[in-house]
């Protein structure tokens, strides 16, 4: 395979690792095949595709969890068997997991040093303070200063990562998987991360980066590789792509349509917080949402946007506050009173929050509304069949039949699930909170395609997200929030990435840095 | 250890409230707080406390072992078999540690390689050891002599023995836990099973070694208890499991596996004795022991179900 040397790589040499005419098959569907991978020092490849297209199989091959049907992983040239992730770390290939994969209860440098040489004192035993020193090394070397000897627990999801990211340098390693490492980081958030990305690409560590940010690729990766339908696509130096060739390459239709917005009439206030209080988590928040608007919330993670949310639903009710639909003031204690009051609310959190995985799609979508096709407790399945059959049709949740566990669908689909569940009730007011985290683009586009049609519906809508492009695509106005208190307030014309990363900063624009 | 990690120890609670009640005790019951009563209460709390550091690991690791009543009959039956036969106490000590370690393999293979979960494995060993213990010895009454009841009775250095082979086992679990590569994983696979996975952890191996460890311990503490009490029926140590799980849980040590600490089950078993020798001393009728038994259980169990809640509000 004579693939052009790039930037960084090392000419004449075998690359430190390589895929070669990988394959896998799950009963008689191939997940991925013919996959050939080159990766070199100190270089960052980025892999993108729809859900489904096969990346996570591949990457899950590379790193051992899963053995190649076909085909073979090198390193160095020669051709290795990963028989578990242990040989896979072993050989110096690491993965950061999608959703964060730490041991809560134990110190950083605990998790640190898991399944990995610790260092001993002279009598056998562990040198507990050499291992909070390397721990401390290591998390230093990522920018990071924290008390390596908390409880992981305690820390942010951002932390987290970066501890995931520790973990993988304090073995060593000289290849690291990270599969969306930036889903549940904010903008902030992940600036950091490039920032540790870039210092290790600068010690020669090669980098995998999966991701369904398109900006992020040609922030951060030298080389891109597109899969769809288990096959490569596309490969090629990042200068040779552009948002437009990468989407076209993903899902072989054009970019526009990514984004759903269509001008409608916005009628009058239908939705209004008054001076919403809870604790320290977000005080004195104020807004209102009419009629076919779509107000946007931005901020970063902790600034209380979900609780905010989850105040509103009854989750976590309020302790201060005025939450008034319809001109009238309702007292939310519960989700019951949420619903009742007309308010639906998305959590951001599918697989914990919102689906039940082992129950089917048909009983997913239809559990909020059982009463409707109910007579003295006993549920009418013909009804119910038909309602859930209807709602697929309108979300467009493809894939399998209503019959089947949820589990088994797509990011997209289980998506699309949880959405036709919390719009069973015909709600007034729609709360999505990260509707799009972890779905590609395809589905995305269905995401848009749905809440600019709740617009249509004079539905008020607030959309909380973390990804800039999505929320001034699909907002008609946008809140930012920071520390739990509201820190901007932009209309459409107004809009402007760096406006609104200055508030969520807490920063105004001029003071920014 | 700073003061947060202090504040964070998963005994502290049952710490506090123990040294509290040993207080409260040494003020309103005059013979407690002597040194024939203490002894009396650390004696009848070893036996437990061998078996609970032990279960403790199976429990870190969230598994479960509700079998070692019946196990330390089993044990209690071959060491006294062996000591009749051959004599003297090591031999039967190694037949009994050797029985439990067996016993505690199966138990692990079971619910590791053969996905079973671990409840229910040990429930059905719970069962059949008893059963097989009544079948083989129902009628058999078993009287030891006394050279074979050192670990029960002997002492060395004015110090019972049985309290020795107690500090033993918690200084080797103690190194064990915090200086062992196993120790450390044990926390890691309770903790978070699929992070352990993705780390290449060998679970079943840790899981097993676990219900290993609490089959050994039953064959030492059947060695001590039947040194203490002399003489071996078919029903001997029933509902032991209860009292160890109980040691284990009050402890501090969460029953939903990945927390804990070495010094809980011991902490959690001396917890039971005072209360028992309290109820004692006071003259409580021995038919609350059950009633009490439980109810601290219960508030085990919804404090841990609280903690966890209180600290998971933030994430």
């Amino acid at each position: 395979m004579a693939e052009p040397m790039t930037a960084s790589g090392v000419s004449g040499e075998a690359p430190a690792f390589a895929v070669r005419g990988l394959g896998k098959h799950f009963g008689g569907i191939h997940a991925c095949r013919e996959i050939e991978l080159e990766f070199r020092a100190g270089e960052v490849l980025a892999i993108l595709g729809e859900n489904g297209a096969g990346k996570s199989t591949t990457v899950k091959c590379l790193h051992g969890l899963y053995q190649p049907d076909e085909g073979q992983v090198e390193v160095s040239g020669r051709a290795v068997h990963f028989r578990s992730p242990r040989d896979a770390e072993a050989a110096g290939i690491s993965m950061i997991p999608q959703e964060l994969d730490l041991f809560p209860d134990l110190s950083i440098a605990e998790n640190l040093f898991l399944g990995q040489k610790r260092p001993r004192r002279p009598w056998g035993g562990f040198d507990q303070r050499a291992m909070n020193r390397q721990a401390r090394e290591v998390m230093a070397a990522l920018g990071v200063d924290v008390d390596v000897t908390a409880p992981v627990k305690t820390f942010s999801a951002a932390t987290g990562r970066l501890v995931e990211i520790a973990r993988a340098l304090n073995r060593d390693a000289r290849l690291i998987i990270m599969d969306e490492p930036t889903a549940a980081l904010t903008e902030k958030e992940t600036e950091n991360l490039f920032e540790v990305i870039r210092r290790l690409k600068a010690a020669g560590v090669s980098i995998i980066y999966i991701t369904h940010r398109l900006n992020e690729c040609f922030t951060i990766s030298d080389r891109i590789v597109v899969m769809r339908d288990g096959r490569l696509i596309r490969s090629g130096p990042a200068e040779e792509f552009t948002i437009g060739s990468l989407v076209d390459a993903m899902v072989g239709r054009p970019l526009e349509t990514l984004y759903s917005r269509h001008s409608r009439p916005i009628g009058d206030v239908v939705f209004e917080v008054r001076g919403l209080t809870l604790g320290n988590v977000f005080s004195n928040v104020d807004f209102e949402v009419r009629s076919g608007e779509v107000l946007g919330v931005s901020g970063l993670i902790g600034s209380g946007r979900s609780e905010m949310a989850q105040a509103i639903y009854g989750i976590a009710p309020a302790d201060r506050g005025e939450i008034i639909v319809d001109r009238k003031s309702v007292d939310v204690r519960s989700v019951s009173d949420a619903l009742a009051s007309g308010i639906a609310y998305l959590p951001e959190e599918r697989r914990s929050q919102g689906l039940i995985l082992p129950f089917t799609i048909a009983a997913n979508m239809s559990l909020s509304v059982l009463a409707l096709f109910s007579r003295l407790g006993f549920v009418n399945r013909k009804l119910e069949d038909g309602f859930a059959s209807e709602s697929a049709r309108r979300f467009t949740v493809t894939g399998a039949a209503l019959s089947s566990p949820v589990e088994n669908l797509s990011g997209g689909n289980q998506q699309k699930v949880l959405i036709a569940k919390v719009l069973a009730l015909d709600p007034k007011v729609v709360i999505l909170d990260e509707p799009t985290r972890g779905v590609d683009v395809g589905a995305k586009s269905e995401v848009y395609r749905i809440i600019d049609d709740l617009a249509a519906r004079n539905k008020a809508i607030v959309v909380i997200s973390s990804e800039m492009n999505e929320v001034m695509s699909i907002s008609d106005r946008i809140i930012v929030m920071h520390e739990g208190r509201i820190s901007g307030r932009f209309t459409r014309d107004e809009f402007s990435q760096q406006a609104i990363g200055a508030a969520a900063a807490g920063q105004r624009l001029h003071h920014a840095a | 250890m700073s003061r947060a990690a202090i504040l964070a120890r998963p005994e502290l609670p049952s710490l506090v409230f123990l040294i509290l009640l040993v207080a409260a005790l040494s003020v309103t019951t005059p013979s407690f707080f002597t040194i024939p009563n203490l002894q009396a209460v650390l004696e009848q709390v070893v036996v437990v406390s061998i078996v609970a550091l032990a279960v403790n690991q199976v429990i870190l690791s969230e598994q479960i072992d509700i079998s070692t009543g019946s196990l330390v009959a089993v044990c209690a039956f071959v060491y006294g078999n062996i000591a009749l036969t051959v004599g003297g106490s090591w031999v039967p000590l190694l037949g009994a540690l050797a029985t439990g370690a067996f016993v505690g393999l199966v138990n692990g293979v079971l619910s590791t390689y053969g996905r079973v979960s671990s409840i229910i494995t040990t429930m059905g060993m719970l069962f059949a050891l008893r059963g097989a213990v009544l079948l083989a010895a129902g009628a058999q009454v078993l009287n030891l002599p006394p050279e074979s009841r050192i670990f029960g009775l002997g002492e060395a250095f004015g110090v019972p023995i049985s309290i020795i082979v107690l500090v033993v086992v918690f200084a080797l679990m103690g190194v064990v836990s915090r200086h062992t590569v196993f120790g450390r994983n044990v926390y890691a696979v309770g903790g978070n099973d699929r992070a352990a996975r993705t780390v290449g952890l060998p679970l079943n191996q840790v899981r097993l070694m676990t219900l290993v460890l609490s089959g050994l311990s039953c064959g030492l503490a059947a060695a001590v208890l039947l040194g203490q009490i002399g003489q071996l029926q078919a029903t001997a140590a029933t509902g032991f499991e209860l009292k160890v799980i109980a040691a284990v849980v009050l402890g501090g040590t969460s029953i939903t596996g990945g927390r804990g600490s070495n010094l809980a089950p011991v902490v959690g078993a001396v917890l039971v004795g005072v209360i028992l020798n309290a109820l004692t001393l006071n003259r409580v009728p021995g038919i609350f022991e059950l009633f009490v038994l439980g109810v601290l259980i219960l508030a085990a169990v919804s404090f841990d179900g609280l903690r966890t809640r209180l600290t998971d509000r933030r994430r």
